[in-house]
């Protein structure tokens, strides 16, 4: 038998205190401690199906839970952006890249949060330290974090007693939609460099 | 940076794919049978009266048989069980919890339904 980890020690908890433990593993996963929040929604739904824990008030507190975590990180972002808007103001790829979260950070916070989610917290940080709007944030958030915990929450319902099988490969996919999102963006950054890049003059020339 | 973001990418995407096709062609080769009450699946981080509820056992029968008392002892995993009870026995209350369940299900074996 294993020492008591920091993963068993919730695990432990979700069957013993149910949801407000599950509301208050998810708050601790949105600030950035490292805990395996996806296993806890798996066996979460696996706990609902034995009739160990009760649906209505687990989503609610765990939505709850997630939600002041998520909006705290983005809190810590807004007060490091602070330093950074005083120390980078004049930058130009300091100020595109506020731009670009302006216009396009919605989809990243709904993607990351079910997704994409080894990236959630840079997420969080950027859209704070980039002084996205809180409430627009709060709706993406919101939506995708009812999107991550109906999924997840659901599949483990599913599979039951066998939740704990489906939760390494869940944990290896959303590692290679990360790998396929950043290699997405390098060649993405590579191609337009290259067209924006003025054509140089052949070496053999003409005739 | 693009450099760099591609080598990341290329590099999770190894790493990472392999590890999904690995756990997937796992997964196919074991199926998946959500009511399975196999006593192999007991975990550590268990509680007697979650295993109870899971596996269909009275607590009372699991207390019993492994010797402790119920009272102060519910809310504790097998995990914490075993470090207070079993010193130096490694997974000897899991072991205990598992042969409990095995003999319960010869002494209850499964009621089929009796034709009208």
């Amino acid at each position: 038998m294993s020492d008591l980890s920091l993963t068993d020690f919730f695990l432990t908890g979700l069957i013993t205190y149910g949801p407000p433990m599950l509301g208050l593993a998810l708050l601790l996963a949105g600030l950035g401690l490292p805990l395996p929040a996806t296993l806890f929604l798996l066996a979460t739904g696996a706990f609902i199906r034995q009739g160990v824990m009760d649906w209505t008030t687990t989503l609610g507190l765990g939505l709850l839970g997630v939600i002041v975590g998520d909006s705290a990180s983005y809190m810590l972002g807004r007060f490091a952006g602070d330093w950074a808007q005083r120390r980078f103001n004049r930058s130009t790829a300091w100020r595109s890249a506020q731009d670009t979260f302006a216009r396009r950070g919605g989809t990243a916070i709904y993607l990351t949060r079910f997704l994409l989610t080894p990236l959630a917290i840079p997420v969080n940080l950027i859209a704070g330290g980039s002084r996205y709007a809180f409430w627009r944030f709060l709706g993406y958030d919101a939506a995708g974090e009812v999107t991550w915990i109906a999924l997840y929450v659901g599949l483990g319902y599913v599979v039951g007693s066998q939740w704990e099988l489906i939760s390494q490969f869940v944990g290896d996919f959303s590692g290679l939609l990360v790998g396929l999102a950043a290699l997405g963006a390098g060649v993405y950054l590579w191609v337009q460099r290259k067209s924006c890049s003025p054509p140089t003059p052949s070496a053999a020339g003409p005739g | 940076m693009t450099i760099g973001l591609i080598a990341l990418g290329l590099i999770l995407v190894g790493f990472f794919g392999v590890r999904a096709v690995v756990s997937f062609v796992r997964l196919q080769q074991t199926g998946l049978q959500s009511g399975v009450t196999d006593p192999e699946a007991i975990r550590g981080w268990m509680t007697i009266p979650y295993i109870a509820t899971a596996y269909g056992v009275p607590e009372e029968y699991f207390f019993e048989h492994i010797g402790i008392p119920a009272e102060g002892n519910r809310d504790k995993s097998l995990g914490q069980l075993n470090r207070e009870y079993a010193f130096g026995q490694p997974a000897a209350i899991l072991n205990a919890v598992k042969e409990a369940i095995r003999k319960y299900q010869r002494e209850q074996p499964p009621v089929t339904e009796a034709p009208p």
